[in-house]
């Protein structure tokens, strides 16, 4: 039985709630990602890491902390906070999709900020489509789609699929375990006998 | 016998615009060791589609290390035995019906077939961030007698490692 089934509603409610907030605001998204990463923080590492103003990092906090999706961990001083494991599933209302909120999806909200292609993806496609695209990067990395696949699923070019893919190409490699696949630059470098210079190529 | 050295739309895409310092890296390797890349026409269609920004591909063909292939003979087997082996292969990874897989993932090992019907090379090179395609290529080809003429190069891994 999943975490959210066994709960009562009204926390379950408090935690969409809270969790939708996550899916708006990236610069909040960034901190619960980075605390899913990173096992805790105290809020002045939060402020160095994410280089967030002292009053919005305690800010950030408080809400999250207040809404159940991060927890503190000590009595002591400085506090630290870890973060609470998220994976509710959100169902249409007319119940033919659903697609599911978990952390790899709120650190790819987060990263909205600082890459131009997944905000430019997000404000075509929304959040439900950054779901559907991370389901596809993480079936590409393991090797049984193409851009070519997801392109013809969702009615995208291949080019657009592409850039997506390669966007959440290192959050999937952050939280999924994904085997090396393919030979090396070494192993082409071998059998043909190149050169590789380490020149740094002029500007 | 020299290589021929075959690339897919994500290699280039990974490469980013000429003034990216992964481009010129891989540039000057081509140029170093006298590559030339060959892409399909697909490829270069999917790279050149109207809602590209830049067409980052022809400033590269123009510099003269990547070169976009003939159209590909589907009149010799090994071409279209090829391209419907590898089609199988990616449709099998996700077990979903043939139909669904493009023809374009096909091409890739079309183009590698063509290359080695003619013998016009020993050995080839895919470099493609698509596994499925990528190990469909090799594992088709590698049925084909082609086992130890053909090596799907995994494309980010390559040029992550040219950048180290």
């Amino acid at each position: 039985m999943s975490r959210s089934t066994d709960r009562a509603t009204g926390d379950v409610v408090r935690e969409f709630l809270s969790v939708a907030d996550l899916l708006e605001e990236p610069r909040l998204a960034q901190l619960y990602a980075y605390l899913i990463r990173d096992g805790e923080a105290t809020v002045q590492e939060l402020m160095d890491t994410l280089d967030l103003p002292q009053g919005t990092a305690y800010t950030y906090v408080n809400r999250l902390s207040d809404a159940g999706v991060i927890a503190d961990q000590s009595e002591t001083q400085p506090i630290s906070y870890m973060a609470n494991e998220i994976d509710l599933t959100v169902t249409a209302s007319d119940g033919t999709r659903e697609y599911r909120i978990t952390p790899v999806l709120i650190d790819a909200v987060g990263r909205r900020a600082t890459d131009e292609d997944i905000d430019t993806y997000i404000d075509r496609h929304g959040i439900a489509g950054l779901a559907t695209a991370i389901n596809y990067a993480v079936d590409r990395e393991r090797g049984s789609v193409t851009h070519r696949v997801m392109a013809r699923d969702i009615d995208i070019s291949p080019l657009a699929a592409e850039i997506i893919l390669q966007a959440l190409r290192p959050i999937v490699h952050e939280h999924y375990d994904i085997e090396p696949a393919g030979a090396s630059l070494d192993d082409v470098v071998a059998a043909e006998d190149l050169a590789v210079d380490d020149e740094t190529v002029n500007e | 016998m020299s290589a021929t050295h075959i690339a897919d739309t994500g290699f280039f895409v990974a490469l980013g615009q000429p003034t990216n310092h992964r481009y010129r890296r891989v540039r000057t390797f081509a140029e170093r060791n006298e590559i030339v890349f060959l892409i399909p026409e697909r490829v270069y269609e999917e790279l050149t589609e109207p809602a590209s920004e830049t067409a980052t591909i022809d400033i590269a063909i123009e510099e003269g290390w990547v070169i976009v292939s003939e159209s590909l003979d589907y009149t010799v087997p090994l071409v279209s035995k090829t391209m419907d082996g590898v089609q199988r292969y990616i449709a099998n990874a996700d077990e979903r019906p043939e139909d669904e897989i493009e023809r374009a993932d096909a091409a890739l090992g079309g183009l590698a077939a063509k290359v080695l019907a003619e013998e016009s090379a020993s050995s080839v090179y895919i470099y493609t961030p698509d596994i499925a395609a990528g190990e469909g290529v090799e594992t088709v080809l590698g049925s084909q007698g082609y086992k130890d003429s053909i090596t799907f190069v995994n494309a980010f891994q390559f040029i992550d490692e040219l950048m180290d």
